[in-house]
């Protein structure tokens, strides 16, 4: 049954990415295409092949690691924002447009943010001996409040017409502006990154038991967990640093995965990221074509990711 | 020399001692009682034995100290049941088995269909095959401590601790699994540790009892060896007033009883 509901949310994600390629401000045919009317292969090319490519991408990424984080911190509301990811590449991004021109250094100090606000927060963690879970999630409010309290800093040496402006953007997200070029390496690391965590999926499951209880298994737990959450913020910050931030999709799939299969097996973690991925690629097409100006991607995600977490709220409630 | 022998164990948490220089030595094939009063030092002494908290002291099983094992090692010959599993998201009861075996195979295999098989069988024991594909989480808080039970049979360890596995469990499956573990030790020349918070069970499958009181053995005693009066007296020290008789079940096989006895007959008695 779980396959099926893969191979379903599939077909809907092929739907979605054909739609992506020709949805959007400058009509495409592809006749056009083929022709090569007007300019038609080249936006083709350098708009909507890449950014369709980065929902897919992104989304499924964003929701493996989703999946990966609610499982290893037995708490269905954690995401990579809760080691301090978001913060780190934000703070990252921000200084990255203060100090440095063009996008890729932009994205480059995204990504560096990112990573190096994960590693303050797990050698942070590691302080602790006691082996508890909650200490990573301790050290990662730090990390947040110390990277928010850098991007405030930097918002305000920022020149309010330009720099600012640009800061508030990368912030809310959003598929434009990515070129295939700016894909490369980010794309390498990340198909890497969620390939490991496929085939780590067991420790995974392993490290949902608590810690005494994993070790008595045979689990190194501050090793394995140290290693695949390094894994995983390798993905998050490879697809952040060029889409800016995107809410609550690292959330919203791993619950609809499991929704549908009642489970945690690997099948499960598949559907976490093709349900990532066809919401990204859903929320893209809205953004492209609901208003004259392009919105930013995260208002689309949110008004789905909102209501839904009021629903897994009330749905805890009466299980309680 | 002895299958298991811990020596001058003492540990605790925050800096502050629960357990103080506990030693005593277990033989294969036996299962092992720790009985003690609420906050006695039981889960302490257990997670100390394998580990989960510091301690100094060794923990020597079969001529090779425990302590400072690497966890895939220490797993292959030591399990453990906790009083409450913290597995708490959706998951079959035979992937729930199935983690037993993760100190036999690597990092990035998958349990073959062997160790499938064997799980199925262990959760025939438990009474759960039929539920093999349920969701641990939807058990009853018995269910799944026999289900970490099942976990636990399929280890293939050389010393079993176990956090009082009866605690959630019916009186049915208090016996059949203590039984479980009795039939397994001799077959496997094992060894079986067991914190029990129910001294008849104890009575009936311990071949030892380490009675605890804060943070120091009081007595061991061997039921099947020591007399009444002796062991009845060791209780007492433990527990407060209480009487130990013996009676016989339907097939006439005899069973230890201990009773509480109330303060004011002990009073009339003086």
């Amino acid at each position: 049954m779980d396959k099926v509901f893969c191979i379903i949310t599939g077909v809907i994600l092929l739907a979605l990415v054909i739609c992506s390629l020709f949805i959007g401000k400058y009509p495409l045919s592809a006749e056009g295409i083929i022709t090569n009317q007007g300019i038609q292969r080249k936006v083709f090319w350098t708009l909507r092949f890449s950014r369709t490519i980065m929902s897919v991408w992104g989304g499924f990424c964003l929701g493996i690691t989703g999946f990966t984080f609610q499982t290893i911190f037995r708490n269905p509301l954690s995401s990579p924002d809760i080691i301090g990811v978001s913060s780190g590449a934000s703070a990252g991004a921000a200084a990255g447009i203060l100090f440095f021109s063009g996008s890729l250094y932009v994205t480059l100090s995204a990504f560096l943010g990112a990573f190096g606000a994960v590693i303050v927060t797990l050698l942070l963690a590691s302080l602790d001996n006691s082996g508890r879970n909650n200490s990573i999630v301790l050290s990662g409010i730090a990390v947040h409040a110390l990277a928010q309290t850098v991007l405030m800093a930097l918002k305000l040496t920022a020149d309010p017409e330009k720099e600012l402006a640009s800061i508030e953007y990368w912030i809310m997200g959003g598929l434009n502006n990515i070129s295939l070029y700016d894909m490369k390496i980010p794309a390498v690391i990340c198909i890497i990154s969620m390939l490991m965590l496929f085939m780590f999926h067991r420790q995974v499951l392993l490290l949902s038991a608590d810690s005494a209880e994993a070790k008595m298994l045979g689990v190194d737990v501050k090793k394995m967990q140290f290693i695949i959450l390094l894994i995983s913020t390798l993905a998050v910050a490879c697809t952040i640093s060029l889409t800016g931030l995107i809410s609550f999709i690292g959330l919203l799939a791993p619950h609809t995965a499991r929704l549908l299969t009642k489970n945690n097996r690997r099948t499960t973690m598949v559907l976490s990221g093709l349900m990532g991925s066809v919401i990204l690629s859903l929320a893209d097409i809205f953004a492209r074509s609901a208003a004259s100006t392009e919105l930013p991607v995260s208002i689309f995600t949110s008004l789905i990711g909102a209501p839904f977490l009021i629903y897994l709220i009330s749905r805890r409630r009466n299980a309680v | 020399m002895s299958f298991f022998a811990v020596n001058n164990l003492s540990a605790g948490y925050n800096g502050r001692n629960i357990l103080n220089n506990i030693s005593f030595q277990t033989e294969n094939g036996s299962i092992v009682g720790v009985l003690g009063t609420n906050g006695s030092g039981k889960t302490t002494l257990l997670k100390a034995i394998c580990s989960i908290i510091n301690h100094t002291g060794s923990c020597i099983l079969e001529n090779k100290d425990i302590s400072s094992l690497k966890p895939k090692k220490l797993a292959s010959i030591c399990a453990y049941i906790p009083q409450r599993s913290g597995i708490d998201i959706d998951i079959s009861l035979l992937d729930v088995v199935c983690m037993g075996f993760n100190s036999r195979i690597g990092i990035f295999q998958q349990p073959t269909s062997e160790m499938k098989k064997q799980a199925l069988n262990a959760l025939n024991k438990v009474g759960l095959s039929q539920r093999a594909d349920e969701n641990y989480r939807s058990l009853s808080e018995g269910q799944k401590q026999l289900c970490i039970v099942a976990r636990t049979l399929v280890s293939n360890a050389r010393l079993f601790l176990l956090d009082e596995p009866e605690s959630a469990l019916d009186i049915n499956y208090r016996y059949k699994i203590m039984a479980l573990f009795g039939t397994m030790v001799k077959e496997q020349n094992s060894c079986v540790i067991t914190a029990l918070h129910d001294p008849n069970l104890a009575l009936q499958w311990c071949d030892r009892l380490i009675l605890l009181k804060n943070g120091e053995i009081s007595d061991i005693i061997e039921p099947k060896k020591d007399c009444i009066i002796k062991m009845e007296k060791a209780l007492s020290n433990l527990y407060g007033a209480v009487a130990l008789t013996v009676c016989k079940d339907h097939l006439g096989n005899e069973h230890y009883v201990l009773l509480n006895q109330s303060e004011e007959f002990l009073c009339s008695l003086k």
